[in-house]
């Protein structure tokens, strides 16, 4: 059972196995590589506190967190419950203050930040709230540039890029600044670049925070395509109306962590 | 990379025009005021560099003397006796007088009097710069030069043909020269009797004695010999009386501390406007850097993306700083000063624009940039 900490009396059990049973410790070599192909990110007691002056705010208490293949997991909850923590924790651009995170079987705690970098961008895709296109850049410019800094020659960059764009259907907009797109259109593009790098893991904060109900149907389509095609996507969002896209909810609430909401209410 | 950095650049047009024109103005005043300093060192050292070099391997001075452009008179003698030391070919008489030269418009200006003997004028002036006459016209009656770039100082043509009175003496400009110039003083090469006369200089005295070594033996050791032999005159290698000249008026009449402070403002200015203006530039586009950092991007590929922007900068700042440059030397060109744009001042320049530019974008921007949180793109 994989338990998660709320307080030291709280404890919500999850389903499915426990931490040594994700990642395959005490398990023979055969189950361990199992489990690993199929934990993407697995956050195990892992804790973040951030210090402002003398204060010191726990953004995210202990917890056990794991992102599978194959799932598109929404990570849920009211703002400042530390959902984004927990995505910035999964994808490698904050270390833990406790615990241990591992990415693609890699202890991130252990990587000096040049090493989480390249973490990222060989395994991690991400889509921002408020998409973060590169303003200098074009869409296929935008959709290139990881491609480009995995030192990809240009012309397979190039390629790799517009066929990531065409899948968006962002096939005829290849040339456009981020400024000329609509902000369908711009998450659109922040999905090729998050895809473009065959990244196993996907984040995304918020996607659909900034787009209109037709361009939020879009989007979570593709991500749910996205997973269905072997991806681990998490999704962090505070809009419920997402939970038809989800295969599994985690619900954050005031830095605690769990599978089932602890309180149904403030969820809805 | 490169792409990137320029689409970065053209993005944000107006602070890019900023850091382009602070480069501009920056390589400009530097390269201006170092090709001006140049120009007047050129000129200090007038007296010795127009001179013959190839007949002039040693200048012979009074003892005291560090700035060629002041030679008190020297013994007559000293040319002879110098003629018996070993290791010397020939040794000619200098002598260099100042003088008031009265033109036929009324106007007068002061003029040195240069001296030597035909017909090898090893004082001056040298054939490729004249431009009119030749160097035998030097031996007609009341012949004298006079340089082309002189005309505004003197107030009056320099033309081959024009009279005028030297300390009253009648005389004729019968050779024209172009850019054989001192500093302070318009050059009159004429022989050295008729410098004699125009000048009223003793028939027993000189100014310097230039002389030329016989092949085969060094320099320094003829120099050092002369020194040994005569004690009352000082000996110099010509370079050397020439680097003495310059060093000394650079110093005493602090060109080389004022230009060279103004060198130094334009670099710390230029430091500071461009470092700052890339400074703002790259905070404007902090998101965009925390968005690469994000995605995977290194601290060392933003260093990178920052330095080759800050080297498009440069190299952009540098050719069109040059350009005016050479605008402003073909300017100023006909009005005498001559500033030579030397492969060594360009090499020079790029150097100090490259430090500027590369070194401010290190100092403000890539600092601040490497030290943006890759999670700070979580914070919108």
């Amino acid at each position: 059972m994989l338990s998660v900490r709320k307080n030291e009396d709280v404890c919500f059990e999850l389903r499915d196995m426990n931490f040594s049973e994700i990642t395959g410790e005490n398990q023979p070599l055969k189950g361990k590589q199992e489990a690993d192909k199929k934990n993407v990110a697995v956050l195990s007691g892992t804790s973040k506190q951030y210090k402002t002056g003398d204060t010191t705010i726990t953004a995210l208490q202990p917890s056990d967190v794991v992102f599978r293949e194959n799932e598109l997991t929404l990570v849920i909850g009211p703002s400042g419950s530390g959902k984004t923590t927990l995505l910035s924790l999964a994808g490698c651009v904050i270390y833990p203050t406790s615990g241990d995170v591992w990415v693609k079987g890699q202890h991130v705690n252990t990587l000096n930040p040049d090493e989480l970098a390249r973490l990222r961008l060989y395994n991690i895709g991400f889509v921002f709230q408020n998409f973060n296109l590169i303003a200098p850049l074009t869409a296929l410019e935008n959709v290139m540039q990881p491609l480009r800094m995995m030192k990809i020659p240009v012309k397979e960059a190039r390629k790799k890029a517009q066929e990531a764009l065409e899948m968006v259907q962002m096939g005829d907009r290849m040339k456009s600044l981020p400024k000329q797109l609509s902000g369908g259109q711009q998450q659109r593009v922040a999905i090729a670049r998050a895809l473009v790098g065959n990244p196993s893991l996907i984040l995304c904060d918020e996607p659909t925070a900034a787009l209109d109900a037709k361009s939020v149907s879009i989007v979570m389509h593709e991500l749910k395509s996205l997973a269905k095609d072997g991806k681990s996507v998490a999704v962090v969002t505070h809009d419920t109306r997402l939970k038809q896209f989800a295969d599994r909810i985690i619900y954050v609430h005031n830095g605690y962590v769990s599978e089932t909401p602890p309180d149904e209410e403030i969820f809805n | 990379m490169i792409a990137t950095a320029y689409k970065f650049i053209r993005y944000d047009k107006p602070k890019s025009i900023g850091v382009v024109i602070g480069i501009i103005i920056s390589t400009f005043l530097i390269g201006q005021q170092v090709g001006i300093l140049t120009f007047l060192t050129t000129l200090m050292g007038g007296l010795v560099s127009n001179s013959d070099t190839g007949k002039a391997d040693i200048w012979i001075t009074d003892k005291i003397t560090i700035n060629a452009n002041e030679l008190a008179k020297i013994d007559g003698s000293v040319a002879r006796e110098v003629r018996s030391i070993e290791g010397v070919e020939s040794a000619y008489p200098i002598v260099v007088t100042p003088a008031v030269a009265s033109f036929s418009n009324g106007k007068t200006a002061p003029v040195t009097i240069i001296g030597s003997e035909a017909p090898g004028f090893v004082a001056g002036p040298l054939k490729d710069k004249i431009i009119k006459g030749s160097l035998a016209d030097l031996l007609d009656d009341f012949a004298v030069s006079a340089d082309f770039y002189d005309a505004s100082t003197l107030t009056n043509s320099t033309d081959v043909g024009t009279e005028l009175e030297i300390n009253g003496k009648r005389a004729i400009i019968k050779v024209q020269t172009k850019d054989a110039r001192g500093f302070g003083g318009s050059f009159f090469y004429t022989t050295l009797s008729r410098a004699r006369f125009y000048g009223n200089f003793p028939d027993d005295k000189v100014s310097a004695v230039a002389v030329k070594v016989k092949e085969g033996y060094p320099v320094e050791k003829v120099r050092d010999e002369i020194n040994s032999l005569l004690p009352l005159v000082n000996a110099w290698k010509t370079e050397d009386l020439k680097s003495s000249t310059v060093r000394f008026i650079v110093i005493s009449s602090n060109i080389g501390s004022s230009i060279g402070s103004l060198v130094i403002f334009a670099i710390i200015s230029g430091f500071f406007i461009i470092g700052l203006t890339l400074y703002s530039s790259a905070m404007d586009r902090v998101k965009d850097y925390g968005t690469l950092k994000a995605i995977g991007a290194t601290n060392g590929y933003i260093t990178r993306l920052i330095i080759v922007q800050s080297l498009i900068f440069a190299v952009t700042g540098f050719i069109l700083a040059w350009m005016l440059l050479e605008g402003f030397r073909a300017g100023v060109k006909n009005a005498g000063l001559i500033i030579n744009i030397s492969p060594l001042l360009l090499g020079g320049l790029f150097m100090i624009t490259f430090l500027i530019s590369v070194g401010s974008a290190l100092f403000f921007s890539v600092r601040t940039i490497n030290s943006v949180e890759p999670a700070s793109v979580f914070r919108n």
